[in-house]
């Protein structure tokens, strides 16, 4: 009798338990977003159901002694970063990791166990324009796809100048986009000051001006861009002595050359530009990125010692066709038609000039001045050394998908850009007129 | 005729009718909440010192505010003491106490949910499972015969003594109508805001009480099995709910269905446990795209969540929602046609200003017309806090 009794319990505790228990076989995830000025927050909820849990566990509790240790549990919540994915207006955020709790096992093996990780992705306020901006914010997860289901939500936003415009989602809701608009602070950065002139310099182009004004701002944000350009305009006021570099080439001739670079910059990242607008080339965006920090390391090489002188608009050239890869996928995303696409990618395009030239004359001079003195060997070697460190950082956190400090310095460096541009002219204007001076075209 | 069930209906009667009288020899005007107020102290009045203890909290408990899930009481515990825990009396007492907080519909509702725990409670424990016998619970129906062992009806021993428990160790009950619990935050008074919670298995009242206000949000109803037969009566709890909110949805014209009708798959609640004060973006159809007629049925359909607290609180409620109308939204995810007779398989959302319902079934269990899971809201008022703190 009592056999039977315990058997009668056995198929209850076996029968009964699953179907009545909260989650079943599905993996919960849900995930609430937060829009701020220039964060986004993330809150993740992470339910396994009782059928799941045991695998959900063995990915947690990698040592299996039944207990979820602080490096375990860091460990899980790294990994669901890694497959998760997060993008503002095309360019991946990186966001950091701000805290994973996790439930008794017990509560988890009962399928009402939560997992709650909270992520925050800082964006550089540098990106916010003057005036209305519309902006595109894109999560994915992909983790465990295979068991799970998901929930996306946006919280209403707080901040009176950030609206929601449309949240468009997958079946799944594994892919979730929010398009918002964002009105920035009044008296912006020189950015903004400069990109309201030239917007309203654009006049009434409709379309075509939004699209000036988004090429404007990809490669404002867009660092990666600049410093490559930057850095690739170091040496140019320079002759090279074979395997080092000399004195100032002098004037006429560093205007030409620096000329040259910009325009064969140009060129390259237009053609592809082009191509990949009209869909005949393709490319995943990752490898893009990794070869864009790629083209920074080599650059930043060449400015510490010649690798190619008197060649850098070819070198331009060829990585500008890299970059007009990356222009692309921010374009690619808006989905437009066809018939709009060569006034669009026209404009895109003049965008990102206009801001190039901006940044090329802010610094020009006092490239051009301090090129003429000893101090410029220590500005070479400090600027390309900055340069090559961030593009290693690039290329690693690219390569393994993780977010990092790098895109952080580079954004805090690039929000102070005016007055960097300012002391740097100041410190150029102040060598010329207190240190002696090499001979130009001296190339001892 | 359930005897066990005519005998509590009576005394409820008595105490209700007692209730009332002791309150008019006191009160010069009767007010809802000095009912309320009068009702809470006599089911106080039938604890003992240990029970007072574990059925009032501070009314500052934020944990104890924040207790309550869909979830069995034995995945999740409760604050407070359980209704299997209670003398005959007591539970008499709780239900007079409901009664004058909850609204007629309110109580059937709540008392339909219990009851479809209860039946949880047969089906879980599976033929031979049971080893109190069908007739333990109430006397059963006559002719029945409860086993010898079984409590005799009505007698104020705890139903759940020797037969009623379940499992291995450490392995409490899982269902069945004793599994609800009753706490307090704060002192009931007339005066001073106070708490009263009721809950369990897929139930949460959270009534706030201040002065003239009465607050029932946030609150969870949720319903496993969502169809049930009594005595041959087909029982929904959440059957209105449904039913209401399809034909809202099918009064709609194909444009207006096209933005109501969300174009993913929502497998639970949004804003369910444990997601207090969180806004989220409203999506679906806004109530501005819906003609009068339309705009009158989506108020019918969350009358029936604010209506489950009394006449006079609902009515207040109803003139809040129906100002913030012109902002409150409608959507609908899965199915738009259910079979005759049972329950919608789809989600839905109204959300306003000051509002959040969620209607989510759920897969567990095979049938997702069987099992679904709702949320009340007021994001501006949850737990009453725009009248206590003012």
């Amino acid at each position: 009798m009592k056999a039977v009794l315990s058997l009668g319990f056995a198929a209850l505790v076996v029968l009964g338990r699953p179907s009545f228990a909260h989650r079943l076989d599905e993996y919960l995830q849900a995930t609430m977003i937060s829009v701020e000025e220039n964060q986004v927050q993330l809150s993740m909820r992470l339910i396994p159901g009782v059928a799941v849990s045991g695998v959900v566990l063995t990915d947690i509790d990698a040592n299996r002694d039944g207990v979820i240790s602080e490096e375990e549990g860091h460990a899980y919540a790294e990994r669901v970063l890694h497959e998760t994915s997060l993008s503002l207006d095309g360019r991946r955020l990186s966001p950091r990791l701000v805290s994973a709790t996790f439930p008794r096992i017990d509560d988890m093996k009962e399928g009402v166990g939560e997992i709650r990780i909270e992520l925050t992705a800082e964006f550089s306020s540098l990106s916010q324009p003057q005036g209305d901006a519309n902006r595109k914010l894109v999560f994915e997860n992909h983790h465990d796809s295979a068991i799970s289901v998901y929930l996306v939500n946006c919280l209403a936003p707080r901040d009176t100048q950030i609206r929601i415009l449309s949240q468009n989602r997958n079946r799944n809701q594994s892919f979730y986009e929010l398009d918002y608009a964002q009105s920035g602070a009044p008296g912006g950065d020189w950015l903004s000051a400069w990109e309201s002139r030239l917007q309203a310099a654009a006049g009434n182009f409709g379309g075509a001006g939004n699209m000036f004004r988004l090429g404007m701002r990809h490669i404002a944000e867009g660092t990666d861009h600049l410093l490559f350009l930057l850095v690739l305009l170091i040496p140019s006021p320079l002759v090279s002595g074979g395997s080092r570099w000399a004195g100032f080439a002098g004037l006429q001739r560093s205007l030409t050359h620096i000329l040259k670079v910009v325009t064969a910059f140009t060129l390259g990242h237009s053609i592809t530009l082009a191509l990949a607008a009209f869909g005949f080339v393709v490319l995943p965006s990752r490898p893009v990125e990794v070869l864009i920090a790629v083209s920074i390391f080599v650059s930043a090489v060449h400015a510490i010692r010649p690798l190619f002188p008197g060649r850098e608009p070819v070198i331009a050239a060829f990585f500008g066709l890299i970059h007009g890869l990356a222009f692309a996928a921010t374009l690619g995303q808006l989905g437009l038609q066809r018939w709009a696409r060569l006034v669009n990618v026209f404009a895109f395009n003049v965008g990102i000039e206009a801001v190039q030239l901006v940044v090329v004359a802010a610094i020009l001079p006092s490239l051009l001045l301090l090129s003429r003195t000893r101090a410029y060997s220590w500005f070479r070697m400090g600027g390309a050394s900055f340069a090559a460190i961030t593009s290693v950082g690039w290329i690693a956190e690219r390569l393994l998908n993780a977010g990092g400090p790098v895109d952080f310095m580079v954004d805090a460096v690039a929000q102070r850009a005016v007055w960097l541009a300012g002391a740097l002219f100041l410190a150029s204007v102040l060598s010329w007129r207190l240190l002696p001076q090499p001979a130009p075209e001296n190339a001892s | 005729m359930d005897v066990r069930r005519f005998r509590l209906g009576i005394s409820a009667g008595v105490i209700a009718i007692a209730v009332v009288c002791l309150s008019r020899s006191t009160a010069q005007q009767q007010t809802v909440t000095s009912r309320i107020v009068g009702a809470a102290n006599s089911f106080l009045g039938t604890l003992d010192q240990k029970q007072r203890q574990s059925v009032l909290y501070a009314f500052d408990d934020q944990d104890q505010r924040k207790r309550w899930s869909n979830f069995p009481i034995a995945m999740v515990r409760r604050g407070g003491i359980s209704m299997g825990e209670m003398s005959g009396i007591q539970r008499t007492a709780v239900m007079a106490l409901l009664a004058s907080v909850l609204s007629q519909r309110g109580i059937e509702k709540v008392q339909q949910i219990m009851d479809g725990d209860e039946v949880n409670k047969t089906t879980d424990q599976g033929p031979g499972g049971n080893r109190g016998g069908p007739g333990r619970r109430g006397g059963g129906p006559p002719g029945n015969g409860g086993p010898p062992g079984g409590p005799p009806p009505g007698n104020g021993v705890p139903p759940f003594g020797a037969g009623g428990r379940r499992g291995g160790p450490g392995n409490g009950p899982m269902f069945g109508k004793d599994l609800y619990y009753i706490s307090f935050l704060g002192t009931p008074s007339v005066k001073d805001p106070w708490m009263l919670q009721f809950g369990g298995h897929h139930l949460a009242l959270n009534i706030t009480i201040a002065g003239e206000h009465g607050v029932l949000t946030p609150t969870l109803t949720g319903a496993q099995p969502a169809l049930y037969t009594v005595d041959g009566k087909t029982v929904r709890p959440l059957g209105r709910e449904s039913d209401k909110a399809l034909a809202l949805l099918n009064a709609l014209d194909e444009n207006q269905r096209k933005k109501a009708i969300l174009s993913y798959e929502l497998a639970d609640l949004v804003l369910g446990p444990g997601q207090d004060g969180k806004t989220i973006q409203p999506e679906g159809l806004k109530a501005t795209e819906m003609n009068e007629r339309q705009r009158a049925m989506m108020l019918d359909v969350i009358s029936e969540w604010a209506g489950i607290i009394n006449e006079s609180a609902a009515a207040a409620r109803m003139d809040e929602i129906k100002a913030g109308l012109n902002d409150t939204w409608f959507a609908w995810s899965g199915p738009t046609t259910a079979s005759p007779g049972k329950n919608i398989t789809a989600y839905y959302r109204i959300q306003g200003p000051n509002l959040v319902i969620e209607y989510a079934p759920q897969t567990l269990g095979g049938d997702p017309a069987l099992h679904v899971h709702t949320m009340y809201r007021d994001p501006t008022n949850d737990y009453g806090r725009k009248f206590i703190h003012p």
